[in-house]
């Protein structure tokens, strides 16, 4: 039968074949209530096309690591050579600024009346000219001073519907000053906030 | 809650630099990235590679994704490519261990190892369509995608969308009769 393209009442395999593919085995056009060769070929069709069906029908188990693999590969991409430094006698103590960011941002998510915050540092403008002319530095972070012990930050906040915008704001820079100081040890710190989006 | 806002807001995010924003994108289509890797490709491992160089590649092409589309269409099309070309490199590719245990939904053991051998054949089969096949018939039938955005995903129009599954369709067909 698949090698015929039309079967013996006239009508095109493939618009059979397609009909029941598509889950539309059961309806019936007014030709094929009355046609025998139709209605045979929809019932070989659809028993061929069942492992098909079932098989698209079934959960595709995503393997864990894909995740962290990505985030991984793009952290390693990110050019990112901007620390917080603190110069101590037995060595210096750096911590990532986007480390800095993501404190700030998960402290932002907990301020009331905030959907999803999201924080980044702020020197991503100068970073690039930054590097190329500390390219030859010996110790390249510190010669830039990168952040030193001053933080400035931006977070990106959408609010749900209803809160004042303002009073969340500050929250959210009061939580995210707060957090910063606690879990990194910086104590002059900039928090910019930007209300972008109503959440419903 | 984070799965409040809509996966335009993220975009714009992670286009200004916000990698949490990302990561969040991520979580949401990289389910959809492997799994339409796999149906492709038929195994696992290939499949995640390219659902992992998709992700990846969509990160670093974010800045000139202009939102035209939404962005699972747009990762639909990355990881299309990236599947096309790893076909177009290794030319074959066989399945290994590409089907899980099938839901017991008949009533015994040997029901199960019919379900399961079927399900073998069906992935057998759909690997073994040339490329353009292949995409059609894992787009519109496995992701349940209409044939308009399987050609917005494609870069081909809807006629020869339709085409590539009458004809993808019909090896199916065909090659799942001689398996029965």
């Amino acid at each position: 039968m698949t090698d015929l393209d039309h079967l013996a009442c006239g009508c095109d395999v493939n618009e059979v074949i397609e009909q029941v593919a598509d889950g539309r085995a059961g309806q019936l056009t007014e030709h094929q209530r009355d046609c025998p060769a139709c209605q045979a070929a929809l019932q070989e069709f659809s028993r061929l096309w069942e492992p098909v069906r079932r098989l698209a029908a079934e959960p595709v188990p995503v393997p864990a690591g894909i995740k962290a693999a990505v985030a991984s590969q793009i952290g390693k991409l990110v050019s990112d050579v901007w620390y917080t430094l603190h110069l101590a006698e037995a060595g210096a103590l750096r911590i990532a600024a986007r480390v800095v960011a993501k404190v700030a941002g998960d402290a932002a998510s907990t301020a009331p009346g905030v959907t999803v915050a999201f924080g980044r540092s702020t020197h991503r403008k100068i970073a690039g000219p930054a590097e190329k002319a500390t390219l030859r530095h010996d110790y390249r972070h510190a010669a830039i001073g990168v952040l030193g012990s001053t933080a400035v930050i931006d977070l990106a906040v959408a609010v749900k519907y209803g809160h004042r915008l303002d009073a969340v704001a500050r929250e959210v820079q009061r939580r995210a000053i707060a957090a910063v100081r606690a879990k990194t040890g910086l104590q002059d710190i900039t928090v910019n906030v930007t209300v972008d989006d109503i959440v419903a | 809650m984070i799965s409040d806002v809509e996966d335009t807001y993220l975009v714009q995010r992670a286009q200004e630099g916000y990698q949490d924003a990302y990561a969040e994108l991520t979580d949401r289509h990289g389910r959809l990235a492997y799994r339409v890797a796999l149906r492709l490709l038929g195994n696992h491992h290939d499949a995640e590679d390219v659902a992992q160089e998709a992700l990846i590649t969509a990160w670093q092409r974010l800045p000139g994704f202009s939102a035209k589309s939404s962005f699972s269409t747009w990762l639909y099309q990355i990881v299309t490519r990236r599947a096309l070309n790893r076909i177009s490199r290794t030319r074959t590719t066989e399945p290994l261990d590409l089907v899980g245990d099938v839901p017991d939904q008949a009533s015994g053991p040997g029901d199960t190892a019919v379900q399961r051998g079927a399900a073998e054949a069906v992935v057998r089969a759909i690997t073994a369509l040339p490329p353009q096949q292949r995409v059609a018939i894992v787009l519109h039938h496995f992701e349940g995608l209409p044939n308009a955005e399987v050609a917005r995903i494609t870069g081909s129009t809807v006629p020869a969308v339709r085409s590539h599954l009458f004809r993808g369709r019909r090896k199916l067909t065909k090659t799942l009769q001689e398996w029965r």
